[in-house]
C-alpha cells in the first residue's frame, strides 16, 4: 500500500501530460488572435517595457522576452505555465495587478513578437485550459 | 522608531518561537560532529578558495550522484523568488542560509533539509526602497568556542547577529542584535529609508571583525553622480560597534583625493565593494576589490583616474589603514567594475614560494600580485588606450594589460569574433554589425546615434562576475568561470528632464531613455509597482543575433583553469551544454551539429574539492536522454575533462558548496530561473548500490 500509492500519482501526473500532447494542442496552430495580441502590445508598453525593454530585448537584470533563448527556456512547458508564472510574479514590483484578460492579451503579444501564427479564437484566460496547449520550441513538421 | 518597531516584531517572533524551543532543540539534536566536514564561510574560507578537499564524491562515482533533500525558499517572502544565489554554510550538521524574498535567514538539518528555525527582519518602505533586494549571497558564522553567531545584513542594510542555535538576535549585538548601517557611515545618507545603499554579498568575519561593503543601484542611469559613497568599515563581532572605515573615495587630505581633478571626489559616489572581502588572517590583511564610481559608462563628473575605484586594496585589519593599492583600470567607463572575491594563494614561481592574491576579472584577466607588498608577479604594463569622443568625458591615455596569464575570456568584440559557422552567417553578421562599432578590450562608449546604436560589448555581464573563481591551494591553480557571449550594446544619450543630473546615461538612438534596473532592485517583498514605460513597444534596433543564432563565435561559457605557478592556461573548457535554440538550429543539423558550446551567463560559480572542479549550468535544455532541465558536471582538474553529470529538474542560479554530515558527503547547489522558484537541491550518492 505505501509503495502503491505514489505510483499511482506518478502515473496519472504522466498520463496527464501525455494527454495534453496528444490531444495535439501548441503553440504552432494559431491559439490567440491578432487584435489580442495588439491589445497585449499596449499593455506590455504600460506594465512590462520599463524592465523588459522596447523591444524585448531585456535590460540589466530583466531578461530578453524574445528569441531562441526566450523560446527555449519554456520548451515543452506549456502556455498555462508560462501564464500562470507572469501572473504570479508580474510587474515584478506589483504582482497579480492586472486582469486575467490582460495577462492573456500579453501572453498573446509575446506568443505574437515570437513568431508563433495567430488564429481566429482568442486565448483563453483560464490557466487549467492554457495549461492543455504545449510550449515546443521547435516547429513541428507538417503533417 | 521606525527601527524599533520591525525589531519588536522580529523579538515577538522569535519569543513565540523560544516559548516552546523547538528551534533549539531541534538545532541541539541536529548538531554532531560524527563525520563531520563542514564549509563555515561563503567561499569556503577567506582565502576565496571554495575549496574542499572531501573526496567520497569524485570522478568514478559523480553520476550516480541523486538529490538527497530539497528545501524550496518561497515560503521565504511574500512571493517566489527566481533569483537565489546565496551559497549555505555548514557547521556541525547544520546548514545556515538567506533565501527567499524577504532574505530570510534559515537553519536546516544537513542530512534531512528539514527545517530548524527561521529569522527575518520585516523592514517596510526601507527594504522596498533598497537598491539591492532578494535572498541575496549568504551569510556568515563566527564563534569563540562558546557563542556562535550567524551574521548577515538584510535587504534594507542593516547588519544583524543571531544566536546559531535559536536564530534569536543577540542582545549584546548593536540594538537588540541589530547594527544600523546607514548610520556612523561618515556621510549623511538622509532619510534612512530612501537613502540609497544595500549589500548582496556575505560578511566577511575574522577574528573580531566583521567587514561590510557596499553596492548601490545599477550605474546605468544614476539618478546623480554624487551619489551615496561605497566606504567599507569593520565592526567589532562581539558589540556591534564600528572599529574602523576605510574611504574608497579619498575625502580632501586624503591619500588618493588629487586623482579626482577639480575636487570631484566630493560629488561623486558608488566606488563600493559589492563583492566579497577576503582575509589573509598572517598577514593581518584584508583585500578590498572595489567597484567604478558614479556613473558605468560616464565619467565627465570625475575626471582624473579615481583612486580608489577599479582597484585591489590592501588594508590592514585592524585598522583599516591602506597597505598598498594597484588600480586595474584607470577612469573606468566601461562597466568593468571589480567583481570576484581576491584568491589568496600560496604558489611557487621560478621555483620561489610566492604569497600571491589573483583577481579574475569582467574583462577577462587574470590579475596576480604578491600579496604583501601589491608588486605584480609578472609585468602589468601600461598600454595606450583609444581615446573617445563623447562630449564632457576624460579619458584615461592608458590601461594596465598583465603579460602574464593571457586572456581567458573574450574581452572585445572585433569581426574576427563574429559568427562564421557559414559564410552567410558571417555576411549578415557584418553587415548587422554596421549599425554598431566594434572593437578590442577598452573600446570607448560612443554617444548613440541612428547611424551607430553602441558599442557592442562584453562588458556588464561578461567574463567574470559575482561568482568569482575558485582555487585549489595544495596544486596553486584557480578553476574560473566566465561568459564569453554576453554581449550587449551600450551607448549614451542625454537623460529627459528629471531622470538624472548626469549629463549622457545608457540609452539607444530612437528610444526614450528610462531608468535601468538593477540586480534585485524593486524586486524585494515590499516593493512598489513601477511607472510605466514612455514609448515602449516601439520597434529598436536590430537584436544582436542572426537567422536566430547568437552574434558572436562559441564558446558561449568557459571555465578555465589557471596555473598561477607560471602564469599560463592549463586547460579551458566549454562550460554547459549547447542552448537548444543553437543546437536544433536547421543550419547546425544541416553542418551536422557542432561541439559543445557552452552557455551565455554570468551566474555560474565553482566548486573545487579533492579531485574534481564541479559547477551546474545556468539555461534550460532537453536532449534525447533527459528532459527540460539542466546538469550538474565535474571535470578531472588536471586535464578539464568531464568526468561525470548529473541530472537537476533546475538551474544553478549561485555557486555549490559541499560538507559532510555522518560521514556522508553532499553537495548543495542554489537553483532557480525560467518557472523554477528558489530551491536548493542537495545531492549526495546512494546509501545502496
Amino acid at each position: 500500500m505505501k509503495i502503491a500509492l505514489p505510483i499511482l500519482f506518478a502515473a496519472l501526473g504522466l498520463a496527464g501530460a501525455a494527454l495534453a500532447q496528444s490531444a495535439g494542442k501548441s503553440v504552432w496552430q494559431g491559439i490567440y488572435t491578432t487584435e489580442q495580441a495588439d491589445r497585449g502590445a499596449g499593455v506590455y508598453a504600460q506594465r512590462c517595457g520599463a524592465c523588459h525593454g522596447a523591444a524585448l530585448n531585456g535590460t540589466g537584470e530583466a531578461p530578453p522576452l524574445i528569441g531562441g533563448e526566450f523560446v527555449s527556456h519554456w520548451d515543452t512547458m506549456t502556455v498555462g505555465d508560462l501564464y500562470d508564472r507572469v501572473r504570479t510574479t508580474m510587474p515584478q514590483n506589483d504582482p497579480m495587478s492586472m486582469t486575467r484578460d490582460e495577462y492573456a492579451d500579453v501572453l498573446a503579444f509575446l506568443l505574437k513578437t515570437n513568431g508563433f501564427p495567430a488564429g481566429v479564437q482568442p486565448l483563453d484566460k483560464r490557466s487549467e485550459v492554457l495549461a492543455t496547449i504545449g510550449i515546443t520550441a521547435e516547429k513541428p513538421a507538417d503533417r | 522608531m521606525k527601527i524599533i518597531l520591525p525589531i519588536a516584531a522580529a523579538l515577538l517572533l522569535s519569543t513565540a518561537a523560544g516559548a516552546q524551543t523547538p528551534a533549539k532543540e531541534g538545532t541541539i539534536a541536529a548538531r554532531t560532529t560524527n563525520g563531520v566536514a563542514n564549509w563555515t564561510t561563503y567561499n569556503a574560507d577567506l582565502k576565496g578558495s571554495r575549496y574542499s578537499p572531501l573526496d567520497q564524491i569524485n570522478a568514478s562515482n559523480f553520476k550516480d550522484l541523486e538529490i538527497a533533500w530539497r528545501f524550496k525558499t518561497d515560503i521565504l517572502g511574500s512571493r517566489p523568488e527566481y533569483k537565489l544565489e546565496s551559497t549555505p554554510l555548514a557547521v556541525d550538521g547544520v546548514i545556515y542560509t538567506t533565501g527567499g524574498t524577504r532574505r530570510a535567514v534559515v537553519a536546516l538539518n544537513g542530512a534531512t533539509g528539514e527545517l530548524l528555525w527561521q529569522f527575518a527582519l520585516h523592514e517596510g518602505k526601507r527594504s522596498a526602497e533598497s537598491p539591492r533586494a532578494l535572498s541575496g549571497r549568504g551569510l556568515s558564522y563566527w564563534t569563540d568556542g562558546t557563542r556562535r553567531r550567524i551574521l548577515y545584513v538584510t535587504i534594507g542594510y542593516r547588519l544583524v547577529s543571531l544566536d546559531a542555535d535559536t536564530g534569536r538576535p543577540d542582545p549584546e549585538f548593536g540594538t537588540n542584535g541589530v547594527v544600523d548601517l546607514k548610520t556612523d557611515f561618515d556621510q549623511d545618507m538622509g532619510d534612512l529609508d530612501t537613502g540609497e545603499v544595500g549589500v548582496h554579498s556575505a560578511p566577511a568575519v575574522s577574528g573580531n571583525s566583521i567587514i561590510i561593503g557596499a553596492a548601490f543601484r545599477e550605474g546605468f542611469t544614476p539618478k546623480t553622480h554624487n551619489n551615496t559613497k561605497g566606504y567599507v568599515r569593520a565592526f567589532d563581532v562581539r558589540t556591534g560597534k564600528r572599529m574602523w572605515t576605510f574611504h574608497t573615495v579619498p575625502k580632501p587630505g586624503e591619500f588618493g583625493y588629487d586623482t579626482w581633478l577639480n575636487k570631484s571626489a566630493d560629488i561623486n559616489g558608488n566606488t563600493g565593494v559589492w563583492t566579497q572581502v577576503s582575509v589573509d588572517e598572517e598577514l593581518g590583511l584584508a583585500y578590498l576589490a572595489v567597484e567604478s564610481p558614479t556613473s558605468d559608462f560616464f565619467g565627465g563628473k570625475r575626471p582624473g583616474n579615481n583612486l580608489f575605484g577599479n582597484s585591489l586594496v590592501a588594508v590592514d585589519l585592524k585598522t583599516g589603514e591602506r597597505r598598498w593599492h594597484f588600480q586595474l583600470i584607470h577612469h573606468e567607463i566601461w562597466d568593468l567594475d571589480n567583481s570576484s572575491a581576491p584568491l589568496l594563494m600560496d604558489v611557487t614561481v621560478d621555483g620561489k614560494p610566492r604569497k600571491v592574491v589573483g583577481l579574475p576579472s569582467k574583462q577577462g584577466f587574470f590579475y596576480v600580485f604578491d600579496r604583501a607588498t601589491g608588486q605584480p608577479v609578472w609585468p602589468i604594463k601600461e598600454t595606450k588606450v583609444a581615446k573617445g569622443n563623447v562630449p564632457g568625458e576624460w579619458y584615461s591615455p592608458t590601461q594596465p594589460m598583465p603579460s602574464k596569464p593571457p586572456v581567458y575570456a573574450r574581452n572585445g568584440v572585433e569581426d574576427k569574433d563574429l559568427i562564421d559557422f557559414t559564410p552567410d552567417l558571417k555576411k549578415k553578421a557584418l553587415e548587422l554589425t554596421s549599425k554598431y562599432v566594434l572593437g578590442p578590450v577598452y573600446t570607448p562608449p560612443i554617444v548613440s546615434t541612428p547611424e551607430k546604436f553602441g558599442v557592442i560589448n562584453n562588458w556588464a555581464q561578461g567574463g567574470t562576475n559575482w561568482p568569482g573563481g575558485s582555487f585549489d591551494p595544495e596544486s596553486g591553480i584557480a578553476y574560473v568561470y566566465a561568459c564569453g557571449a554576453c554581449i550587449s550594446s551600450t551607448g549614451l544619450l542625454p537623460p529627459p528632464a528629471g531622470l538624472s543630473d548626469i549629463p549622457l546615461v545608457v540609452g539607444v538612438a530612437g528610444q526614450p531613455v528610462t531608468m535601468i534596473k538593477g540586480p534585485g532592485e524593486g524586486a524585494g517583498a515590499d516593493s512598489p509597482a513601477p511607472a510605466a514605460a514612455p514609448g515602449a513597444g516601439n520597434a529598436g534596433p536590430p537584436r544582436l543575433a542572426v537567422d536566430g543564432l547568437p552574434l558572436v563565435k562559441p564558446p558561449y561559457g568557459t571555465i578555465s583553469a589557471i596555473d598561477v605557478n607560471n602564469g599560463t592556461i592549463k586547460w579551458q573548457v566549454a562550460h554547459g551544454e549547447t542552448p537548444d535554440f543553437v543546437r536544433n538550429h536547421p543550419i547546425i543539423k544541416a553542418m551536422g551539429g557542432i561541439p559543445r558550446t557552452g552557455q551565455s551567463t554570468y551566474q555560474i560559480g565553482t566548486l573545487v574539492t579533492k579531485s574534481v572542479v564541479i559547477a551546474g549550468e545556468n539555461q534550460f535544455t532537453r536532449t534525447e536522454d533527459r528532459p527540460r532541465g539542466a546538469m550538474l558536471r565535474a571535470y578531472d582538474k588536471q586535464t578539464g575533462a568531464e568526468v561525470g553529470a548529473v541530472y537537476m529538474p533546475s538551474t544553478q542560479s549561485g555557486s555549490p558548496m559541499t560538507y559532510m554530515v555522518g560521514g556522508k558527503q553532499y553537495i548543495i547547489v542554489p537553483t532557480s530561473g525560467g518557472n523554477a522558484s528558489g530551491e536548493f537541491l542537495a545531492y549526495a550518492l546512494p546509501n545502496k548500490k
